[in-house]
């Protein structure tokens, strides 16, 4: 099963391999002649195969091998016994050649060439591979060429399986025959073979992997098949709407620039509002023929709809498209019905090549205000007071977040049945880390699949193991924080009631909705889908190192990610997707403490394509753009009125008139009021 | 060594036999191993600089036959700190002798790649028009001969880049994996890892369609987070290397994956961290694959995947170490197991591994390109 230990050579060994090298060196010179020349006769071909025999590796000997059959069938192809008596010949020597050295990539490939020409029967390529796989079972060229012999000749993969369980039961640590196990299930499994639907299936595979599991638990084989069965009871291929923005059966207040209006949830300068819709999957394909708007609204017919994620990626969980509520004629001030239906003819494709089938229409109400023109406020907004707390009698948080929009799915049952199975089961095995690795993980896919509102969620559970493994596990430390951090922000969103008690209204910005998540050692952001209504989001005090996921929350007018870990510019890169963003409070992090790598970027220097010397700041300050680049990429494309960089290493005179530069309608920096 | 090695194949995990063996038979006939306490530099230059004589360029050229041989020696010389004992000008020359070169520019497009072949025995003579009717170059060679090159200093812009460069467009897959040689053969990660090298290199990347390669790259992680060398595969410590060091050469992730800004995150690092660490073994050395037996190699492969990542901080230095010095063959070199016969490429692999653990008097290591850290690199 393991590597042999080659043994010592004796004197009369060493005799023999100096014979052994003479002769090789006559053969290679004979053969590479041979080559040149384009002699293909049986003798030329004898001689390729007794170097070949020698040396398994040698892939000119094979590639002029492969030339010298194409010679022969070119000339024979009418006859079909000749042909098969050639091609059998080719399996002979790389047969022989595998009994030398039998991870010899040159030979293996040589069999698939030769396969491919159609030729040999999946009996005899099964048995030769049972032999080698008898004398190695780990051995991966031949689990490779077995998967590609069952490709080609389209061999049940039902039988595969059965040879996959025959060698795991012989060896519960042969980790090669689950990783093909896995591999052929998800096959059937995603082409609905016969007998193999999830909830007939997943349940037996777990009780086979209890098997391994109960029976060495130090054995890594059975956790990561076991992880792989419980990604495989959780996820459903089909992408799913899981929010929007507006939610469902919402109302939303909107009115033009400078509206103090009370409860105003969206007011805007260019007379238009984003419309979100988030997936559970990255999708493509979300454009105005796949989702269709419904509305007086005029103007919105053929609406743009953009990916919210990296620049040049056209697919995104999240999609965006801004709907026009004051186009060229004034808004008359009423309440207009929009509706919203995605997916009603087909384009809205996951990565993975799923559909988007399950048609969904979101139907909200929008009420246009009169336009107030007043001067534009540049107050301070401070993050200290002026916060009145979430009445939650009086306010219906449904208008704002319509929580688990499609969290439920059809055939859910199963697999909360068989999730509570083996959270029962592994609650014995919760000593050891992997134990409770595994229960806090189903513990969430439990959450993750109820529905609303289930009770029996034990959050404090999850938090309390993941926070034994930090103790117990340093060398995974920020792998539990960052699952800690998840748990944490789901257990927030979990009801109404919980999420309330972190909501504010801000009254100096139009009562605009504040949530808190601050001083909650927060690693890493999520549950985003359910923020989509917050305009005001305080993240300080936690320990996140960047701000990948809130390019979701298209309404954000303010962040506060004071005292956390952000290292530099380049970590807050999500936040350009932010269109409404004014006021960013980056203060007491460590940027500028490390010198952000350029040598790895895409070209040479990231400002190497010039673009940035077309602009003021670029003519201006070209030496503080180069130095500054990091930050220079997001503040030019943010519309900041307010910035705080103080506490960290970066902050200075010179940062502060680059910034000054670069963001020349900023208002506030570090709390002082910019003269103009 | 130089008699029976015959033709290069040259990135070869796992070679527990012959293909890259011929190094010790040299060697005595018995080997008593004690398992020294310490890195025995001297024995280890003692090894080395006796496979450098034994490779006889200048005069026996025809007995030639491994660049892949070459650069562990001459890279693992620099390694122990003692590239003054290489003629740098007699192993330049040699080296670029291997080079093919197009009759002509046009011949650039006609699907052949024009790199450095790997040995004398798949080189053939040039016919008497000037006309090279078989071009053996393989993409594993040529990123031997150009690490040689660099190692030794040589100046990698006199190289005819853009013949290789351009030819070398030919080998990439519509999938967007490499082909190693235009005559044909498997594809998989091992070469888009040379093609990913060799651009990183030549300071060049017109040779390639870096997004290509990564979804090829992406589409080969496994749902346990390692790689396996091609999609569908096991997850296995070669792969998984050759996936990372590639990525970070085409500057898809950024240094420190795991501590630092994860936005943009191409891939699954907790997983990888997680797959990676489980790869030290009880007796403190890596293995390659779940439940295989620790090999003196995989300290590099999977060791580099690791500090690329910026998860080295939690290796066993001190079991690792401790494993490493048990495959130290008393005559110098490293073996694949504790008690087996030492080759140049454990050697070689073990040397880079020491240099991970940041052995005082080696040179420090370059991860992604599994070679020493040159202060002076061309195109970046």
């Amino acid at each position: 099963m393991h590597g042999r230990p080659r043994k010592a050579y004796k004197p009369e060994e060493e005799a023999a391999s100096a014979a052994k090298a003479v002769k090789l060196r006559s053969l290679q010179s004979q053969f590479m002649s041979n080559h040149h020349h384009k002699i293909y006769t049986k003798e030329a071909i004898d001689l390729s195969t007794k170097l070949l025999e020698i040396n398994p590796e040698a892939y000119t000997a094979w590639n002029y091998r492969k030339l010298a059959v194409e010679d022969t069938l070119s000339r024979t192809e009418s006859n079909p016994d000749l042909v098969k008596s050639i091609l059998d010949e080719e399996l002979k020597v790389v047969e022989s050649a595998l009994r030398q050295n039998f991870k010899s990539y040159g030979a293996w490939h040589h069999r698939k060439w030769v396969l491919s020409k159609s030729h040999s029967s999946v009996g005899n390529e099964l048995r030769l591979l049972d032999k080698f796989q008898t004398l190695d079972s780990r051995n991966f060229h031949a689990w490779n060429y077995r998967r590609f012999v069952v490709e080609l000749t389209n061999r049940s993969k039902q039988d595969e399986l059965k040879y996959t369980e025959d060698m795991i039961c012989k060896d519960f640590s042969n980790y090669s025959a689950w990783h093909n196990r896995s591999v052929l299930l998800s096959s059937l499994l995603a082409r609905k073979a016969d007998g193999f639907t999830p909830n007939e299936k997943i349940p037996e595979e777990y009780k086979l992997v209890h098997d391994a599991i109960f029976t060495d638990e130090d054995d890594q084989s059975g956790w990561f098949y076991h992880l792989w069965l419980l990604d495989q009871t959780v996820n459903v291929e089909t992408p799913l709407l899981t929010s929007s923005w507006p939610p469902h059966g919402s109302r939303i207040n909107l009115s033009g620039a400078g509206c103090l209006k009370k409860l105003t949830t969206f007011c805007s300068e260019s007379g238009s509002f984003p419309l979100v819709l988030y997936f559970d999957k990255a999708v493509v394909g979300v454009s105005s023929s796949t989702v269709r708007i419904d509305s007086e609204l005029k103007g919105n017919d053929d609406l743009v709809w953009e990916p919210v994620s990296n620049k040049n990626a056209q697919v995104s969980c999240v999609w965006v498209a801004r709907v026009k509520y004051m186009s060229s004629e004034p808004c008359v001030p009423k309440e207009y019905t929009v509706k919203v239906r995605i997916g009603n003819s087909p384009g809205i494709v996951s990565s993975r090549g799923c559909n988007f089938s399950a048609p969904y229409e979101l139907v909200f109400t929008a009420h246009v205000h009169d336009t107030v023109q007043e001067v534009p406020q540049e107050a301070i907004v401070s993050w200290m007071d002026g916060f009145d707390i979430w009445d939650a009698q009086s306010e219906d948080l449904n208008n704002l977040v319509n929580l688990d929009q499609s969290n439920t799915q059809m055939d859910s049952k199963w697999r909360q049945e068989t999730i509570a199975e083996e959270i029962d089961l592994f609650r014995e095995l919760s000593d050891s880390k992997i134990g409770k690795l595994t229960l806090a993980r189903l513990l969430m896919a439990k959450a993750m699949i109820s529905e609303n509102g289930v009770k029996g969620v034990h959050y404090e559970e999850i938090l309390e193991l993941y926070n034994d493994l930090m103790a117990l596990d340093s060398s995974h430390y920020h792998y539990y924080k960052d699952e800690h951090s998840v748990a944490l922000l789901r257990k927030v969103t979990s009801s109404n009631e919980s999420l309330s008690g972190h909501l504010f209204r801000y009254r100096d910005l139009n009562n605009s909705v504040c949530l808190r998540l601050n001083n909650l050692s927060l690693s890493r952001i999520a549950s985003v889908e359910k923020f989509l209504f917050v305009q005001m989001l305080d993240l300080s005090h936690n320990e996140l190192h960047s701000t990948e996921g809130l390019e979701a929350m298209q309404l954000l007018s303010c962040l506060n990610l004071s005292h956390n870990r952000i290292r530099s510019f380049s970590a807050l890169d999500s936040l350009r997707h932010l269109k409404q963003l004014r006021v960013l409070d980056v203060s007491h992090n460590h940027i500028g403490e490390h010198t952000v790598d350029t040598t790895r970027y895409l070209c040479s220097s990231p400002l190497s394509n010039s673009e940035w010397t077309q602009d003021e700041a670029g003519r201006q300050v070209p030496s503080l753009v180069t130095k500054y680049w990091d930050a220079y990429f997001v503040l030019r494309d943010l519309n900041l009125k307010q910035l705080d960089v103080a506490g960290n290493v970066i902050a200075g005179d010179e940062f502060s008139s680059f910034v000054r530069q670069v963001v020349p309608q900023l208002v506030w920096l570090d709390g002082q009021k910019l003269g103009s | 060594m130089s008699e029976t090695a015959v033709y290069g194949e040259a990135i070869d995990w796992e070679s527990e036999d012959e293909s890259s063996d011929d190094a010790e038979e040299e060697e005595e006939e018995e080997e008593e191993y004690t398992s020294s306490a310490n890195f025995d530099k001297d024995r280890h230059l003692v090894y080395l600089q006796m496979m450098y004589e034994l490779l006889p360029y200048h005069y026996q050229s025809q007995e030639i036959n491994r660049l892949t041989l070459a650069h562990f020696i001459i890279s693992g010389l620099h390694f122990l700190g003692a590239t003054d004992r290489v003629d740098k000008d007699v192993v330049a020359k040699w080296v670029l002798s291997f080079q093919a070169f197009p009759r002509n520019r046009a011949l650039l497009k006609e699907g052949e790649f024009y790199g450095f072949c790997g040995s004398r025995s798949s080189q053939f003579p040039i016919d008497e028009n000037g006309d090279l009717t078989h071009n053996n170059s393989h993409l594993a060679s040529t990123y031997c001969a150009l690490a040689i090159l660099k190692v030794i200093g040589h100046d990698l812009s006199t190289i005819d880049s853009g013949s290789l460069l351009l030819s070398m467009k030919n080998l990439q897959q519509d999938d967007g994996s490499f082909m190693p040689i235009h005559t044909g053969g498997e594809t998989d990660l091992r070469f888009v890892y040379c093609a990913a090298a060799i651009s990183d290199m030549l300071g060049d990347w017109s040779g390639m369609d870096k997004e290509k390669a990564k979804n090829y790259i992406l589409n080969c992680q496994s749902y346990d987070g390692g790689f396996g060398l091609i999609p569908g595969s096991e997850s296995h410590g070669g792969g998984t290397y050759c996936a990372i060091a590639s990525l970070r050469l085409m500057g898809f992730i950024g240094v420190d994956l795991l501590s630092n800004d994860s936005s943009n995150s191409i891939l699954d690092p907790s997983l990888l961290l997680s797959w990676s660490l489980q790869r030290q073994a009880s007796d403190g050395g890596f293995q390659g694959r779940t439940n295989k037996r620790s090999d003196t190699c995989y300290a590099f492969w999977i060791g580099a995947v690791l500090k690329l990542i910026g998860g080295d901080a939690f290796i066993n230095k001190v079991a690792l170490r401790q494993f490493l010095l048990s495959c130290q063959s008393k005559y110098g070199g490293f073996s694949k197991f504790p008690g087996a016969l030492p080759d140049l490429y454990h050697s070689y692999y073990g040397y880079t591994a020491f240099s991970f653990l940041e052995e005082p008097g080696l040179s420090p290591l370059c991860p992604e390109l599994g070679l020493p850290l040159l202060t002076a690199t061309l195109g970046i």
